[in-house]
């Protein structure tokens, strides 16, 4: 990631002049973590806290444990997470850093002997002055300016923390849920197994059958129970993964649904979703952000128009006056400025450098977007199909061997491993509804940010095949 | 796939098309029959006068006498036939029914048979046992070319040998009898004959075997040996007619096998002897009394007896897997294993699921549990006394002594004389001296001597 152009951190050693200080500049009384909550009420319907002091901490405190008296939903295991998790506490802090910074800019100053950080990539210049009153006095309004934009720069990145905190303990609660059924399934397929290899052995004990069968339903089930184990592990290892996440001291007082929530009637429909996360993107915003403050940086003041971003390559070669052909348009625009007044060619390059980012950032997050959108799509397709065609057939089959048990057409066996067969179809099908879950996170997440390298979740349906063990 | 109704609609096209309508008014009217139960005897109105015979669960196909000559119509064609209440099979057959009907002629008849094909596909008919004229035999592209669907072709030949026949396709043979055509002919003789007894009643049926999936209707064409459905005349115990005959009746049963094994036929009560097959009548020197005779693929016997044992008397094939329906040969045998406690965790994963087979299998004939669509039980029928337990080929000969001549309808179980029916013994019955019931035991120490060959004296 390209650092501010210019990011510049000032510890002053005042020698204090109690009447040179400006009444104008102080901390803000919530340290600009208002914008942050109503974003995330916006963007998540949850509500953020800080907790700051012990008071707060306390409030925290008793809402979580009211939150975890029940068994908890996917909504409200997010909220203990934004109330709780300590890493996005921690966070929080670097608001408070940015804020100090940008009230110390816009403070008068005393003269003093300063320690300035110049940062250009990966160039870090160090250097210390003695700076005089005026200078400081000229120079205020830019560097409160600065000081300003890394402020709102950092409280964009906060509220991406928050959405992604939300997004991942979303799917954290989603394979939590998902792996409890799957494992209570797995016990059932055992449950049959164990039926069979039961009767196999009373069956040798009776005579009636050879070793060699007898072995055959025995490891049926040593199969089983192995599957049982792994999902017992799969299970532990979610639910820790979610405890984590919601940072609980105390993980036996985390209850969890048994069942996944039902797919939705009708897969939600998202227009325009690639023009919204252009317009609702966090990243396109902070993009913005230090597109505008590197304008102001060069000493771009004159914006002759607005360029999409998106046909920056097209634009360039185009002229002007033809309009591009387009049946709709997705637009990502940023100032473009005359460059032909600055006359500043090495202006020009940064301004563009940071324009084909911004192009980077802009395609990225389409493609982000359009691959979620269509995982989605495709996922809730895969989901119903197994729920309303491959469970019902398999239900069909079971009754039907059942008719054919009952006329003594196939044995008991024969039903024990169908009944394993349709276990597994069952087992598909809720491993297909938590990846139609999982998928729509990744959605909601890739309209706020990148979802990060987790949009692929990994599908993993037992086949309905491989977990049988059909004879 | 063409549908039933679309190979009658080709047919009528086709005759439509090709045929003029005084080409289709010299062709004996169709006769087709809708039910499967046993219709009486049809007497002859013309021709030569005979006794004529029962089909079990068929009937005689009606002729016109034209010029001196006997005319039959068969029509090739897909039928529903229904195998036993409750299943029904989709077959091909003749005039409505699998098998056809039964064709009955006298020693010396002028024959003319015409057949019509409905199938969809080409067939014969080859007239089993006959003497007849090479180019009359019916054997597709040996003595004559394949009658097309939609096609009509006329055999003509002369009733030379009294006796029991029958008729089935020569043309993609394995396939159309599978499918269930075939049919009875009886060629009665014109006067008393030396080696044929005039009887009082006459019976015939042919023995066929089908292969149905649980749940289907069209036979498996494919099946040689694993059949589901062993039948009389294409009906399964207990949709197959009893027998019923008159106190000292003097019957004959003819039988013809065109299954693909043989089927050991089993009377009981009374004696009977072989008194001809589809080669013509025993001598009488060459007859012996029997209660079972094997009829082999191919072949025919009518069986004769007095009945003069009253009472309801099983007549079946005695390859006991014969007289069931639809079972899976490979389900384990469950007898002494014990299922407690099993049965319930079993039931817990498959609802209505129950423990079967511990005891034995007669359960099975009781029990009245859902099965697939259109399947059998496996054993099944009710009598007097209960579950019969039977499927397959069996019947019943019920030997009445009020049943009227010429009467062949169902008296109804047969009311035993008090005292001749075996019964419960109310007494104690001491325990019997017994070996041990466990299972040996293979831990015994069995010293085995194995002699290590040495050397190649032996050789
Ligand atoms: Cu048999």
């Amino acid at each position: 990631m390209p650092a501010c152009p210019v990011s510049r951190r000032l510890l002053a050693l005042t020698l204090a002049s109690a009447s040179l200080l400006g009444g104008c500049a102080t901390f803000s009384p919530d340290g600009g973590f208002g914008a942050i909550q109503s974003e995330t009420a916006a963007r998540a319907g949850r509500d953020v806290v800080w907790s700051r002091d012990d008071a707060t901490r306390a409030q925290t405190r008793a809402r979580v444990e009211a939150l975890l008296a029940h068994p908890l939903s996917a909504d409200d295991a997010v909220q203990i997470a934004l109330l709780n998790n300590p890493g996005l506490q921690a966070r929080f802090n670097a608001l408070g850093l940015a804020e100090a910074d940008w009230v110390a800019a816009r403070r008068l100053p005393n003269p003093g002997v300063s320690i300035g950080r110049l940062t250009r990539g990966s160039e870090v210049e160090w250097d210390r002055s003695l700076h005089l009153n005026l200078a400081w006095l000229l120079t205020m309004p830019l560097r409160a300016g600065i000081e300003a934009r890394l402020f709102e720069q950092t409280r964009r990145a906060l509220v991406l923390d928050v959405l992604r905190l939300a997004a991942d303990t979303r799917k954290a609660w989603i394979a939590a849920v998902a792996a409890i059924q799957s494992e209570a399934y797995q016990r059932q397929a055992m449950d049959a197994a164990a039926a069979g290899a039961e009767l196999a052995a009373r069956m040798a004990r009776a005579g009636n059958w050879s070793k060699l069968k007898e072995a055959r339903e025995q490891a049926f089930h040593a199969d089983a129970a192995l599957a049982v184990a792994r999902a017992g592990q799969s299970r532990l290892q979610a639910r820790e993964r979610l405890v984590r996440l919601l940072g609980l001291e105390h993980p036996d007082t985390l209850q969890l649904p048994e069942r996944l929530p039902d797919l939705p009637a009708a897969l939600p429909s998202l227009p325009d979703v690639e023009q919204r996360a252009m317009d609702s993107r966090i990243d396109l915003q902070m993009v913005r952000l230090q597109a505008d403050a590197l304008a102001k940086n060069l000493g771009l003041a004159r914006r002759t128009r607005f360029i999409n971003v998106l046909e920056l390559g097209a634009i360039s070669n185009a002229s002007n006056e033809v309009p591009l052909q387009r049946g709709y348009e997705i637009s990502f625009e940023l100032p473009l400025f005359d460059w032909g007044q600055s006359r500043v060619v090495a202006a020009e390059s940064r301004y563009r450098q940071m324009l084909e980012r911004a192009r980077q950032t802009a395609v990225d997050a389409r493609s982000e977007v359009r691959e979620a959108c269509a995982i989605r799509q495709s996922q809730y397709a895969v989901a119903r199909q197994l729920r309303d065609e491959l469970v019902p057939l398999r239900q069909r089959i079971s009754e039907e061997n059942l008719y054919r048990y009952n006329g003594m057409l196939i044995s008991v066996f024969e039903l024990l491993a169908d009944a394993r067969e349709q276990i597994a179809a069952v087992n598909a099908a809720i491993a297909a509804q938590r990846d139609y879950w999982l998928a729509d996170a990744d959605l909601q997440m890739a309209l706020a940010g990148s979802p990060g390298p987790a949009v692929l979740t990994p599908l993993s349906p037992a086949s309905a095949a491989s977990a049988a063990g059909a004879h | 796939m063409t549908s039933r109704r679309d190979f009658f609609k080709l047919g009528a096209a086709v005759a439509a098309a090709g045929v003029s309508p005084a080409a289709m008014a010299a062709l004996p009217e169709i006769v087709s029959m809708d039910r499967a139960d046993t219709r009486p005897p049809l007497l002859p109105p013309n021709g030569r006068p005979y006794n004529p015979v029962v089909t079990l669960n068929g009937w005689t196909l009606p002729w016109r006498m034209r010029n001196g000559v006997k005319e039959f119509h068969l029509v090739a064609e897909p039928v529903v036939r229904e195998i036993a209440p409750g299943m029904k099979a989709h077959l091909w057959g003749y005039n409505g029914q699998s098998p056809g009907p039964t064709i009955e002629v006298v020693e010396g008849d002028r024959v003319r048979i015409y057949v019509t094909n409905r199938l969809p596909e080409h067939t014969t008919i080859h007239w089993h046992g006959q003497r007849l004229p090479n180019g009359m035999d019916g054997v597709g592209g040996l003595t004559q070319p394949q009658i097309r669907p939609g096609e009509t072709y006329v055999y003509e030949f002369v009733a030379r040998r009294p006796g029991t026949f029958m008729y089935h396709p020569h043309a993609d043979e394995m396939t159309q009898m599978a499918m269930g055509m075939m049919g009875f002919w009886v060629t009665h003789p014109k006067g008393p004959h030396p080696l044929i007894d005039p009887v009082d009643r006459d019976f015939c049926l042919l023995l066929n075997a089908y292969d149905v999936d649980p749940g289907s209707a069209t036979p498996s064409v494919n099946t040689m040996l694993d059949f589901n459905l062993w039948t009389f005349n294409s009906r399964a115990f207990p949709g197959i007619d009893s027998l019923n005959v008159r106190l000292n009746d003097r019957v004959r049963i003819r039988v013809g096998n065109l299954t693909m094994t043989n089927h050991p036929i089993h009377l009981h009560g009374m004696e009977f002897e072989v008194t001809g097959t589809d080669g013509g009548a025993v001598p009488k020197s060459a007859r012996w009394p029997e209660v079972t005779t094997d009829i082999a693929v191919g072949q025919m016997r009518q069986i004769e007896f007095v009945a003069d044992a009253e009472g309801d008397w099983a007549f079946h094939c005695h390859k006991s897997h014969h007289t069931m329906n639809a079972m899976g040969h490979a389900v384990p045998t469950m007898i002494g294993v014990n299922q407690d406690g099993l049965a319930e965790k079993i039931a817990k994963l498959i609802p209505d699921y129950m423990a079967m087979g511990e005891r034995g299998m007669a359960d099975m004939g009781r029990m009245e549990m859902p099965l697939p669509d259109n399947t059998l039980p496996m054993m099944t029928g009710r009598g007097p006394f209960g579950p019969v337990e039977m499927g397959g080929m069996f019947t019943v000969l019920k030997v009445r002594r009020d049943q009227r001549r010429g009467d062949y309808s169902d008296p109804g179980w047969y009311g035993q004389p008090p005292g001749t029916r075996a019964q419960l013994w109310p007494g104690a019955v001491a325990d019997p001296v017994r070996a041990s019931g466990d299972a040996p035991d293979t831990n015994t120490d069995i010293e085995v001597t194995v002699r290590k060959p040495a050397g190649h004296s032996g050789h």
